[in-house]
């Protein structure tokens, strides 16, 4: 399977994540202490991490999410067996997880508009099922790893 | 040159989401005591909050059905830089996760823990075939894909997938929030174990629960971010096999055999 990747498309995904990334670096000094210039290279080095990912996942012929790509790409980078990997902790650090997806989750709630009408028909039966679906999946993890990490002494 | 000039078209709309940001960021952590714990509201639920209400409104017109598809771009290839973040945290901590490596892999075994805990009450709630469209996963994209392709979107099977993924877009980051808080508030359950379990295979799942975590358990932040960040990539990458494989056989089999007893079928019995 040919991958083609566009010069439109590529213009495309870099420009969203250009806006994304600077709306969160502001929305991250707001939320934290840390200044504005002092975290600039942390967000450039995860702008770019998240950049080469993009792009592998275009360029590559094999369907494999780019989330994969992006984590394996940031594992890396970031080990503390790599020669760029103290830096890359470091400033990365000055810029802190949760405003990285307060912007996402804000286009998130318009895509959610749009199922508005169809969550307003599902009665209260569809939503108990729902919410013992999330509960099953997460509590059931929960304890299948508490018993694991106890066991490894862990915790 | 087209995509990029649609994107560019749309400042005004960024600009919105670059204010409601701003405000969300400037409310912060929100912690309210319950209690031996505390129920924790973040900056990502306002902003999901305000934007829907914006849409809803409908009285603003920069924030409507003309700036959905926009929107969908933005979020699946928003979510990146978040990503990013996580797995550079996750290399950072790469010792604590190799060694925490058996409970990460095996805690996605418990993601079948949706079938034996949601498919009974299905059942007893009188859905037929549609339980295992419900319950034989967490339903999202993947997922609904999968369904859509074995059984149609208007089969039985199809409108109950559906049903859990629209309920689960629109209440399901508050819902793992708040699981989260009382899990880690209520339960002798450890954050490290709760942090492995908030990686369903939904960025935003994973940020909304893993966030309490962290600010209640600061100086565990580095594992906390690395268990979670690790759990949902394993998720992500496994969890259509894990469906395929093992999820929906399992949910078709519990199906055949509850069905006569506490299901529709008991009525064909009788």
């Amino acid at each position: 399977m040919e991958k083609k990747l566009t010069l439109d498309t590529f213009l495309e995904y870099t420009l969203i994540i250009l806006i994304i990334s600077a709306i969160a670096f502001v929305g991250n000094w707001i939320y934290s202490d840390v200044g504005l210039m002092e975290s600039l290279p942390g967000i450039l080095i995860l702008l770019c991490v998240a950049f080469v990912g993009l792009t592998l996942e275009k360029i590559i012929p094999v369907n494999i999410p780019a989330i994969v790509y992006i984590s394996i790409i940031g594992l890396l980078v970031a080990m503390p067996y790599s020669p760029v990997g103290a830096a890359v902790a470091e400033y990365t650090g000055k810029v802190q997880m949760l405003p990285l997806a307060t912007p996402v989750l804000a286009f998130a709630g318009v895509s959610m508009g749009k199922d508005w009408a169809a969550f307003r028909k599902i009665g209260w039966r569809g939503i108990l099922v729902a919410a013992c679906v999330m509960v099953g999946t997460f509590v059931g993890s929960a304890i299948v790893a508490q018993f694991i990490l106890m066991g490894q002494g862990l915790i | 040159m087209d995509s990029m000039k649609n994107i560019l078209k749309n400042w005004k709309f960024y600009l919105v989401v670059f204010v409601i940001v701003c405000i969300s960021e400037k409310i912060g952590l929100v912690s309210i005591p319950l209690g031996p714990g505390n129920l924790m509201f973040l900056p990502l639920l306002y902003a999901m909050a305000i934007s829907l209400i914006l849409y809803l409104i409908k009285a603003f017109p920069l924030v409507g059905p003309a700036q959905e598809k926009m929107a969908g771009k933005f979020i699946v290839i928003g979510i990146s830089v978040f990503i990013a973040k996580v797995g550079v945290q996750s290399g950072a901590a790469i010792e604590s996760v190799i060694k925490a490596g058996p409970a990460l892999l095996l805690q996605e075994l418990g993601n079948l823990g949706t079938i034996f805990i949601a498919l009974p009450i299905a059942l007893l709630l009188g859905f037929g075939r549609e339980a295992v469209g419900m319950t034989h996963s967490i339903a999202r994209e993947p997922n609904v894909g999968l369904i859509a392709s074995k059984y149609g979107l208007d089969s039985p099977e199809g409108r109950g997938v559906m049903i859990i993924y629209i309920v689960g877009t629109l209440i399901g980051t508050i819902f793992m929030g708040l699981m989260s808080s009382i899990l880690a508030s209520f339960t002798p359950l450890h954050p490290f174990s709760i942090a492995m379990a908030t990686g369903v295979g939904s960025g935003s799942m994973m940020a909304a629960a893993s966030a309490p975590l962290i600010t209640m358990f600061p100086d565990m932040e580095t594992e906390i971010t690395a268990y979670a960040g690790m759990s949902n990539l394993l998720s992500t990458a496994d969890g259509i096999y894990m469906t395929i494989f093992l999820g929906l056989p399992l949910c078709n089999f519990l199906y055949k055999k509850l069905s006569p007893i506490i299901g529709q079928d008991r009525k064909k019995k009788a």
